[in-house]
């Protein structure tokens, strides 16, 4: 079983506990809202943000036709300056590829920046089991380290916590009162991590871009706890999807143009970190190995299909700060790693539609997602193709698939539309308590079959 | 005469909607057009498509194809079955590139008089999602309720989705729930008399809803423009 897989009834049942706690949600609400509007006044900003985003799904699109080569070029540019590069086909090869790096560097303790990727893979568990401990220094992360949670937000992976859950969290640590203000909880956190900084052997970061033509890797934070990750220890290992690759740095320049406008509405984030190879001879400070872990887990079978498009999801978080479903159910609904919009569609792909059927159908099909898209991937439309495996393949309950036939049978010609409806005025009293009667009646009144059709009316 | 249209009614406004859909004949008449309302229709095949049963929606949207011709306009009263007919149906059937309008967006163009019926009141409209992102019809609505006199009322976040999304509505059924008592409490919050929505999905949803939490009233596009208005 993978990190990513999830039952059928698991989605609803999650939503239905974040939606019976009011605290949560309350949280979840404001800080989606504030990340929306926020994302909305820096595309105002930007006269020509239509031609922006038209141009960023032009790179990435493009990118992906020639993923391979541009993967060779970065990893030759790479290699060339001195880094490693480690290419994993599965989680599991990506998570004893670090394991060894690890042993080999002797390592006992690992800092961490912010990578989903690694939550992909369920990194911090298999390290623990090689006997390396890992310490998360991205501050939401860090927090649901502490909390033993898994992140529900791709970019903001705490946006359920409120400064008093953190203080609680943080007071247990410290062993005396936290005060629950984000300066007061920034400088404890601080406290706590920079322990583990100086004393970490290795340090992991995820990838934001991988540049083809310098084999630079790009990271983007807030904290600049990513530059300390990369710098202070003595090894130094990125974890890439494959996907990230983007041929030119200027091309970096375009989608960094349009990725914290997009999840946070910054126009850059605060750290912008290009890493070109491990320390050289002349330099004081950097690792002295560094290694680019490239994982494919599953990206590689959607090149050329129907789904490529969701490669090119540079991870801004957009869509999930526009869900009105994600900011009822919570990301934790979605599973333990990716969620809203792009996990519905991403997980699905990359685990199989039989371990994750009940994602493509949790979603309205508003289009809010695909709206709100840097580079464009038809997120709403690609929900939809899922649909129609799921019918397609026979994961769909064979329930749901009867009932649908049966439907259309009755629906396609008039008598029988007609003999159709009367039947339901005869089961009226019934259709409340059964299936989707019942979940609908659950919570609103049954319509009026009004006594004559329209058409009889007329 | 400005011409002649074909009124599609929609299953919802067939079956649970009826004075809705004759609310929409009678503006298209008072527009000048005259009305063929086709015998055979019955539905576009718009509920099993977005579930992704394909086979079931082109058995269904056949029916379309049978009734419709397409060298009328059709006009709905719909934002999402309409955007089914015109951006999704030539997908599922060959052949079938039909001339579709929602009614508020034909309305207008037609340059439809309206009288004031709602002089005074203040009414909310909710963008059904389908209308609003695949159609781009966002002002035409509220330009046709201000034109009968009545006062638009902002609703805060007018981009969510009030949670119906067909199957969606049965499947999760307490997200959908929850996403109607946000649109609803919207319109408390915006002081509004009552909620007017031009698609059959989400008015079933909406009224749905509101009947059983005391909500305000929650009624069609056409109907508000005809001067039905509780």
């Amino acid at each position: 079983m993978s990190e990513l897989d999830q039952p059928r009834s698991r989605f609803r049942e999650a939503a239905r506990a974040k939606l019976a706690d009011a605290h949560t949600l309350g949280a979840l609400d404001t800080a989606t809202a504030r990340l929306y509007g926020a994302r909305a006044a820096a595309w105002g900003d930007l006269p020509e943000i239509e031609k922006l985003r038209e141009r960023a799904q032009a790179i990435r699109s493009g990118t992906m036709r020639e993923l391979d080569r541009h993967l060779d070029d970065f990893t030759q540019a790479l290699e060339a300056r001195g880094g490693h590069v480690h290419r994993c086909a599965s989680a599991e090869e990506a998570r004893e590829a670090i394991a060894r790096v690890c042993r080999d560097a002797g390592a006992r303790l690992a800092v961490k920046s912010k990578s989903m990727a690694s939550e992909e893979i369920g990194l911090n568990e298999a390290l623990e089991a090689a006997g390396v401990k890992t310490v998360e220094t991205d501050l939401g992360e860090y927090i649901l380290q502490l909390a033993g949670e898994h992140p529900v937000h791709i970019i903001a992976p705490a946006i359920e916590k409120t400064s008093q859950d953190v203080a609680d969290l943080f007071e247990r640590v410290e062993g005396r009162p936290v005060e629950a203000r984000p300066e007061a909880l920034t400088r404890s956190a601080r406290r706590q991590l920079r322990e583990a900084f100086l004393r970490a052997d290795v340090g992991i970061t995820g990838v934001n871009f991988g540049v083809a033509e310098t084999g630079s890797i790009c990271l983007v934070t807030n904290e600049g706890n990513a530059r300390l990750t990369s710098s202070l220890p003595r090894v130094h290992i990125a974890l890439m999807g494959m996907e990230r690759v983007v041929p030119t740095l200027a091309d970096l320049a375009v989608l960094l143009k349009l990725l914290a406008r997009s999840g946070t509405g910054q126009k850059l984030t605060v750290y912008t970190t290009l890493i070109s190879g491990p320390r050289r001879e002349q330099e004081v400070d950097g690792p002295e190995e560094l290694h680019v872990v490239l994982l494919d887990n599953g990206r590689s079978k959607l090149l050329g299909g129907r789904y490529q498009e969701m490669l090119n999801c540079i991870r801004c978080g957009a869509c999930l700060n526009v869900c009105p479903v994600y900011r009822k159910s919570g990301g934790g609904a979605y599973g333990p790693v990716y969620s809203g919009p792009m996990g519905a569609v991403l997980v699905p792909l990359l685990v199989g539609l039989e371990k994750a059927p009940a994602l493509p159908h949790a979603s309205s099909l508003c289009g809010a997602c695909t709206a709100a898209c840097p580079v464009k991937i038809p997120l709403h439309e690609l929900l939809l193709e899922l649909r129609r495996d799921l019918a397609e393949q026979g994961v769909a309950t064979r329930r749901e698939r009867l009932a649908f036939a049966l439907w259309s049978f009755a629906w396609s010609r008039v008598w029988s539309y007609r003999l159709s409806t009367w039947l339901a005025r005869l089961g009226r009293p019934l259709a409340g308590r059964l299936g989707p009667g019942r979940a609908w009646a659950s919570g609103r009144a049954l319509p009026q079959l009004s006594s004559r059709r329209y058409r009889d009316a007329r | 005469m400005a011409g002649r249209i074909q009124l599609f009614a929609t299953c919802l406004g067939d079956l649970f909607f009826p004075e809705a859909v004759a609310d929409a004949e009678r503006l298209l008449r008072t527009a000048g057009y005259e009305v063929d309302f086709p015998r055979k229709q019955v539905c576009c095949g718009q509920p099993a498509f977005n579930a992704g049963h394909l086979r079931a929606a082109r058995r269904v949207a056949r029916t379309f194809a049978r009734a419709f011709t397409t060298e009328l306009p059709v006009v709905v009263p719909s934002g999402s079955c309409a955007t089914m007919v015109a951006h999704y149906l030539p997908e599922l059937l060959e052949d079938a590139r039909y001339e579709a309008y929602e009614l508020s967006s034909f309305l207008e163009s037609a340059g439809v008089e309206l009288a004031r019926v709602n002089e005074g009141r203040a009414i909310a409209y909710h963008d059904s999602c389908h209308m609003l992102r695949e159609l781009g019809i966002a002002e035409p609505p509220r330009r046709l309720l201000e034109r009968t006199g009545a006062r638009v009322v902002p609703l805060p976040r007018p981009d969510l989705c009030c949670g119906f999304g067909g199957t969606f509505s049965v499947r999760q059924p307490e997200v959908s729930l929850a996403m109607a008592d946000d649109k609803l409490a919207g319109v408390r919050l915006a002081k509004a008399q009552v909620l007017v929505t031009a698609d059959p999905g989400c008015l079933m949803h909406l009224r749905g809803r509101a009947e059983r939490t005391d909500g305000p009233p929650v009624v069609h596009l056409a109907t508000a423009l005809a001067g039905g208005l509780p």
